[in-house]
């Protein structure tokens, strides 16, 4: 189990790890994740070495999903090669990304968010690799596809960067969910989630097939296979580290991951196999005619490796132990040689300000090494003997000769086209003569840029002669897909094998390629053009058009006539409404309910809540309608006492005072000119409003009232409440029922108010005062001298609100108040600063600078005492002592996990009433510096 | 009293209903605020009993069993209380923003401005543009000819 979890954990931490050294110091952000990557990689490797090892825990045991993890061979593989070659790439990153944000003119803090998402794509890579749990597997696969969004969107500044991302983002996304339906469907069928165990379990069939053609189809889409190939030269628009990585152990390599883990279902049936023969051949075929014409450096490559993982998907399709195990291989080998030949066209592109074959040549001179290792790493990639890529050529040539001649015809056609467009990347850049200007600054290459490609190309020769690891590990990842040894002998031999004939065969048909190259470019162009015109990356973008067109139809629907769009939702609710009161029965459904004298005052009340409601239909002045309206809501509040609910009323206060002052702030925000003009708006269509208006009270009406003439059930749950109450030690069953009964109705509550605290900083600009000494300072000093009075007041109030606001908080449980009162009591305390002082005075009390993070404080607080049981076995929310045991005693204040809670709501509660109030109140400061110390607002502003 | 809280509840309604119907924001403001207060007065009238707080000491429990007010939808008050003063908090901000991003604070007048932004961006920026990568890179002809 330990040998599983080190290595996922070194590399799911790496990211986090990253981005919180790099918060802290941007600098030592690439050293961590660079020194994460390497323990990552020994880890794996060591892990696997010592046999690996399986991690298999109940994760939704409702659901049937298990935490399975397994670091088989063909883990280790992937594992191996994500952690690896990432450290590869980060070592380059290292060197090569202050060339770039210095190139794009970006700071250098950016640098960070580039090495979260490749560790993020390390750590998801090898969770991939190493799940045995289908939906584990799903997960890890989509968090690679996020991670590949940002960084091929890294230099987000730029339209083709975005536009790729999101085409990468799409194609491998919408393939993701095919992907999970057939797994569902798998599941259906076979009640389990488990790889192996459906191995065991599936049979042969049309379910099968259409389940594997869905999870295969996902697997092509990510591996870029054709007809879902054009994503991948798209998502050159990376930076060269992401594309070397992307390319050879993380992306595409996570697609043949996927066919490669579920092979034991796929070969179960003849017509996946062939399936997948047929998609490999045509991304050979397609892949390898398009490179030969790209001019790009990038390009050529994004190209080749269509082509090269067409190689692996057509050995998987094959099948035998040379397709299984020989893909395998094949990967490795790959990845060695690509991400070695990106890593150069990275290179060369920084010293030469080149990206294009046509525009360069000749660069072997001033960089000798460079041609050597990249030299090496085409060899390998070419599969020349005495490199690594020797071997898994010749597996290949062994599988398709073991189908038949025409299969073996088409391998060497196509190891034939990658000798072709290999030659061509190498040769064009390394040989010929130097061209003008592009050979300037090519002595300062730095040697951290150079290192990884000698190193990467140095394992590709080494690979041509010891060949015990790679061998082993293959075997290793071959026996997991193909469920039986496949042993690979990648050694040299004397006799002359088939195989080597198929390779000799190649090299030639190859070298006439290169020779032959003026008789058929047109052709080849041409083939590109007509994908171009007709092939599958412009109905993607006729898809994406359409469906932009059609959101923007939405849109202007939405916006031209927003009160129409309110109608259209209204209407049906009220047709149904209607047709609900219709077909009710309407016999004791209307109770009149009776009057007696002692409500009089209620009912009077109540009038008066009426009354204002009506009026704020008439006010036209808007300070009119805000004295209007914090009537109407004090009212209210009055009548919740009627009602024999002193915590409502309580808090309803509260409330209303709050909200008639933000009211009253945003009026005064907002010039007097355009109030007016609101106001002396000519009525129009009033008389439909009013009739709107009239229906939808009369709906009400009838609702409320049958609602209301319900008459209560037997046994209540307000009963059980109340009963239960002094079991939670508490003797206000309001308070208790919101702390301890419905804490959950709480928590979801008290979330959206942390919400809301955060919609208002984001509208308000939350930014510092931008108001500093002068305006306030002048105001202070020319203060009536009524002013002093409400100062003293102020300062004489400040201490007691609070005293006020603890005693409404630890005497909630007995008596009437609770976190929402206390809460808001304290944060109308500040106010009174606010009001009294000003702005700048205010500012500098300790709440008010942190008011954000006291709102989280107490979201904290709460969340942890909801929590907080589950790691004591017991269900969220419980509250401790238990029902039955003395709670502890502080003087009166008793120590009960309920009233922690309720002083998480407090603070919560404060620091949003706080936080929204010094947010207008800040914006309220910077419209006084806009307008003029001086100048009174509402004289109008100077827009 | 059962017709009459249904009365109260219904004209605070309409009231709201016919403030959001308005051009001017602020009053829309002021409608969503009345809808809410209408909601919380509904819910309190709602209890299945009405008399004294339901804090201990309780009264003395006639036959009727419960003599004290129902505590539980004096709880769900409270958080729709909350709730719906947020909500108008971050509204009123929202029609500040409104106010400072447009100088104006009526509903028909920010919709035509949306509209002609909406169009000025669409004439300025083609959709092909935006979210299909722009095309390239076949070599060009004479460039493929410079290589050999």
């Amino acid at each position: 189990m330990f040998t599983v979890l080190l290595p996922l954990t070194l590399a799911l931490l790496a990211a986090p790890a990253t981005i919180i050294v790099g918060a802290l110091k941007p600098a030592y952000a690439a050293p961590v994740g660079t020194a994460f990557a390497a323990l990552a990689a020994v880890a794996t490797l060591w892990a696997w070495l010592v046999g690996g090892g399986v991690v298999d825990l109940a994760w939704v045991p409702s659901w049937d999903l298990r935490f399975a993890l397994s670091l088989d061979g063909l883990a280790a593989l992937y594992a191996l090669l994500a952690t690896g070659i990432g450290f590869t790439v980060l070592v380059y990153s290292y060197r090569y990304l202050p060339l770039h944000l210095e190139h794009e003119g970006r700071p250098e803090p950016d640098a960070v968010r580039f090495y979260f998402f490749v560790l993020l794509f390390m750590g998801s890579m090898v969770g991939l690799a190493m799940a045995q749990d289908l939906i584990l597997l799903f997960v890890f696969w989509d968090l690679t596809a996020i991670a590949s969004y940002y960084l091929i969107g890294y230099d987000d500044h730029k339209e083709e960067s975005r536009a790729s991302a999101l085409m990468a983002l799409l194609v491998t996304g919408i393939t993701a969910v095919l992907l999970l339906i057939g797994v569902l469907f798998l599941y259906a069928a076979y009640g389990t989630f488990s790889v192996p165990e459906l191995a065991r379990r599936v049979e042969p069939g049309p379910l099968l097939t259409g389940c594997g053609l869905l999870v295969a189809f996902a697997g092509l889409a990510k591996s870029a296979q054709a007809p879902l190939h054009f994503w991948l030269p798209r998502a050159m628009a990376a930076p060269t580290p992401v594309s070397a990585y992307l390319h050879s152990a993380a992306m595409v390599a996570a697609g043949v991951l996927l066919i490669g883990r579920v092979y034991p279902l796929l070969q179960k049936s003849e017509v996946l196999l062939d399936a997948l023969l047929v998609f490999g051949i045509v991304s050979m075929a397609i892949g390898g005619v398009l490179a030969l014409t790209r001019d790009v450096l990038k390009q050529l490559l994004a190209h080749s490796t269509i082509a090269q993982y067409g190689f692996v998907v057509t050995m998987y399709g094959l099948g035998g132990p040379y397709g299984a195990g020989g893909a395998a291989f094949y990967v490795i080998a790959h990845a060695l040689a690509k991400s070695a030949l990106f890593l150069t066209a990275g290179v060369v592109t920084e010293a030469s300000g080149q990206d294009r074959l046509s525009r360069l040549g000749g660069l072997r001179k001033p960089m000798p090494v460079l041609a050597a290792a990249s030299g090496a790493a085409a060899a390998t990639l070419t599969s020349l003997p005495l490199t690594v890529g020797f071997f898994a050529d010749e597996f290949f040539f062994a599988a398709a000769l073991e189908r038949g001649l025409l299969f073996a015809g088409i391998a060497v056609a196509s190891a034939a086209t990658t000798l072709a467009y290999t030659w061509r990347f190498w040769a064009g850049i390394f040989l010929g003569e130097p061209r003008a200007g592009t050979n300037a600054g090519v002595h300062r290459i730095p040697a951290l840029l150079v290192a990884p490609v000698v190193a990467l190309g140095a394992i590709g020769l080494a690979g041509g002669f010891f060949t015990g690891l790679f061998e082993k590990l293959a075997e290793a990842a071959g026996e997991v897909s193909f469920k039986a040894p496949t042993p690979l002998d990648a050694s040299y031999h004397l006799e002359l094998l088939p195989e080597y004939i198929m390779a000799l065969a190649a090299y030639a048909l190859g070298t006439v390629l290169i020779v032959s190259r003026p008789a058929w470019s047109g052709a080849a162009l041409g083939f590109s053009r007509l994908g171009k015109l007709v092939g599958p990356e412009r109905l993607y973008g006729l898809t994406v058009n359409g469906l932009n067109r059609l959101s923007d139809l939405v849109h202007q629907l939405e916006i031209r006539n927003l009160r129409g769009r309110v109608t259209s939702v209204l209407l049906p609710t009220a047709v149904l409404v209607g047709a609900a009161v219709l077909v009710t029965p309407t016999a004791g459904a209307y109770q009149v309910g009776e009057f007696r004298a002692g409500e009089v005052p209620l009912m009077l009340v109540m009038l008066a809540v009426a009354v204002a409601s009506l009026t704020t239909t008439f006010a036209r002045r808007h300070v009119t309608l805000a004295v209007v309206l914090s009537s109407a809501g004090f009212a209210l509040a009055v009548v919740y006492a009627f009602y024999g609910a002193p915590n409502v009323t309580l808090v309803a206060v509260l409330v209303e005072t709050m909200l008639t002052l933000l009211l009253v702030a945003t009026l005064r925000l907002i010039p007097y000119r355009v109030l007016h003009r609101q106001a002396e708006l000519p009525v129009l269509r009033r008389n439909r409003k009013v009739f709107v208006s009239a229906v939808a009270g009369a709906f009400a009406f009838v609702v409320v009232w049958v609602a209301l003439s319900q008459p209560p059930a037997g046994d209540t749950v307000a009963e059980e409440h109340v009963r239960l109450t002094s079991e939670a030690h508490a003797k206000n069953v309001v308070t208790a029922t919101l702390a301890d009964f419905r804490g959950l109705d709480t928590l979801g509550e008290i979330t959206v108010v942390v919400l809301v605290l955060l919609g208002v900083a984001t509208l308000l600009g939350g930014g510092a005062s931008t108001a500093s000494g002068g305006p306030a300072g002048v105001t202070g000093s020319e203060q009536p001298a009524a002013r002093v009075v409400t100062r003293a007041v102020a300062r004489l109030l400040y201490l007691p609100t609070l005293l006020v606001a603890a005693a409404l908080l630890v005497k909630g449980f007995v008596q009437t108040g609770d976190g929402f009162s206390a809460g808001v009591v304290a944060a109308l305390g500040i106010l009174l600063r606010y009001l009294a002082f000003g702005h700048e005075e205010a500012e500098k009390l300790p709440p008010v600078r942190y008011a954000t993070f006291v709102a989280f404080a107490g979201l904290l607080v709460s969340l942890g005492v909801a929590a907080a049981p589950l790691f004591l076995g017991e269900a969220v929310l419980t509250h401790y002592p238990p029902p039955g045991k003395e709670p502890v005693h502080l003087g009166t204040l008793e120590l009960m996990t309920a009233v922690l809670f309720d002083f998480g709501i407090f603070l919560l509660v404060f620091g949003f009433a706080v936080g929204v109030v010094s947010f207008f109140a800040r914006a309220i400061a910077r419209e006084e510096e806009d307008t003029g110390p001086g100048a009174p607002l509402r004289g109008g502003g100077k827009r | 009293m059962i017709l009459y809280a249904a009365l109260v509840v219904s004209i605070v309604f309409a009231s709201g209903t016919f403030l959001l119907l308005q051009r001017d924001l602020t009053r829309v403001v002021v409608g969503i605020v009345l809808v809410s207060n209408s909601a919380v007065l509904f819910i309190i009238a709602a209890g299945l009993a009405r008399g004294e707080p339901p804090i201990y000491p309780l009264p003395e429990g006639g036959e009727q069993g419960l003599r004290v007010s129902d505590p539980l939808v004096q709880a769900m008050a409270l958080t729709a209380l909350v709730i719906g003063f947020g909500v108008a908090a971050l509204l009123l901000a929202m029609v500040y923003r409104l106010y400072t991003s447009h100088h104006t604070i009526d509903l028909e007048e920010i919709a035509d401005v949306e509209m002609r932004q909406a169009e000025a961006l669409e004439r300025a920026d083609d959709p092909e543009r935006e979210e299909v990568p722009a095309e390239e890179q076949d070599a060009e002809p004479e460039e493929e000819r410079e290589w050999r």
